[in-house]
């Protein structure tokens, strides 16, 4: 659809409007700011939410990585995603991935065009402290299982294992309206032969922190922004440093009807440190950028 | 031991505890009952108060004939109850303090648990 210089922003300002049905509610009624699941407001870092027991939700959830040195790269994986809620303190996710990768003339990766199944995930979230009217703070730990079949940044058929763990934890700023969130990431991973020269198990492992900080404009909608300083080793306990990136960006979660969302995230490495390399970028281990989008349906 | 029974053997215990986290801490301790009807979408009563540090349970009863979904982000819960009819709810043991609930099938239809 073309949109001309002059018709776009009332395009953009009419579609907000119809998708979030805000005009009409805040001519109707007094805005009504209830409580929130923070789980998917702050991007790429994760809230503590674990959801409510009962709750079912499918969603599709895709983290696209962009720029590379030396050519072109593009590369997405989305997780078609089943998550429930047992009971109030535990929620579980599973489903298969597909990958897509667009590469060409990148430094140390063959070039491809094709969209695969890549694999199988699960997720563990257990929330350890959990918000009330007297704590503003909330953390859940989380352990997330993995299997590839395709190299997440090469593409190539590989067969790799890994474990993201997390703490995720968020503060309720002012209630119902502000909240910071914070992410403490491990994941060792294990990949077979990964030079297809008969080596072995490869093992590497990274480790970050991220801050994020969501604002509820109006009641379905949370603006915000995050920053993630990620460390990448070769080992699966961090046994040999070969490099670190520094991402921000902006993120974005929208309420669409009592049982829709989408959320959205778009982060751009700003510093990052090769050992093996001069620049002020780290692109061999990390994409210059990486965006996520999520849309989910809850029943 | 093959490795995949080696992780098989550590997983399913873990599991099966997280599946039955939380509410068996307070197990032993009588749950207080609370009794709340919608009727012409509105929560009768609207305010309801419960013990804290008590587990509780919820009885919700629908008098409308169209369904309702009892929900409480702060509660952690939510349940379809279908019309004329009624569902039960347990809740964890509370602190202090004010717990917001609606109904998120019609979502004029709110109330608060009082924890005290």
């Amino acid at each position: 659809m073309y949109f001309g210089r002059n018709a776009r922003p009332p395009t953009v300002a009419a579609l907000f409007f119809v998708v979030t049905g805000f005009g009409v509610r805040a001519q109707d009624a007094p805005l009504v700011y209830r409580d929130i699941e923070t789980k998917y407001i702050f991007g790429f870092t994760e809230g503590s939410g674990v959801g409510l027991e009962g709750e079912k939700e499918f969603s599709v959830d895709t983290v696209l990585n962009f720029g590379k040195q030396g050519g072109r790269y593009w590369r997405s994986e989305s997780k078609l995603e089943y998550e429930f809620t047992p009971n109030q303190y535990v929620q579980f996710e599973l489903g298969p991935m597909i990958a897509t990768h667009s590469i060409k003339g990148v430094t140390d990766l063959d070039d491809r065009d094709q969209v695969n199944f890549s694999g199988f995930f699960g997720e563990i979230r257990w929330l350890v402290l959990e918000r009330g009217p007297s704590s503003p703070l909330s953390i859940t730990l989380s352990a997330e299982p993995e299997w590839h079949h395709i190299d997440e940044t090469g593409g190539a058929r590989v067969t790799n294992f890994g474990l993201e763990m997390k703490v995720d934890a968020d503060l309720e700023l002012i209630k119902n309206r502000l909240y910071l969130g914070s992410n403490l990431l491990y994941e060792p991973e294990a990949t077979r032969d990964p030079d297809g020269i008969g080596a072995g198990w490869g093992q590497e492992s990274t480790g970050g922190i991220s801050a994020a900080l969501a604002y509820r404009i109006t009641p379905p909608i949370i603006i915000g922004t995050e920053a993630w300083y990620l460390r990448h080793y070769d080992g699966a306990w961090f046994n040999t440093f070969t490099g670190d990136a520094v991402y921000i960006g902006p993120t974005l979660y929208m309420q669409l009807s009592p049982k829709t969302f989408i959320s959205a995230a778009w982060n751009v490495q700003v510093w990052g440190r090769d050992v093996d390399a001069i620049g002020s970028l780290n692109l061999s281990e990390f994409s210059r950028q990486r965006a996520k989008l999520k849309a989910a349906v809850e029943f | 031991m093959p490795r995949i029974a080696v992780v098989a053997t550590l997983l399913v215990p873990l599991v099966v505890a997280l599946l039955g986290a939380g509410p068996q801490i307070h197990a032993q301790q009588k749950p207080a009952m609370i009794n709340i009807t919608v009727k012409n979408h509105q929560f009768q009563p609207a305010e309801v108060q419960a013990p804290a540090n008590v587990a509780i349970t919820l009885r919700v009863r629908n008098l409308d004939p169209g369904r309702m979904e009892f929900e409480s982000v702060s509660l952690r819960v939510e349940k379809v109850v279908a019309g004329n009819s009624e569902g039960t709810i347990q809740l964890r043991p509370l602190s202090p303090g004010r717990y917001d609930f609606y109904d998120d099938f019609n979502q004029e239809t709110n109330g608060v648990l009082v924890v005290r």
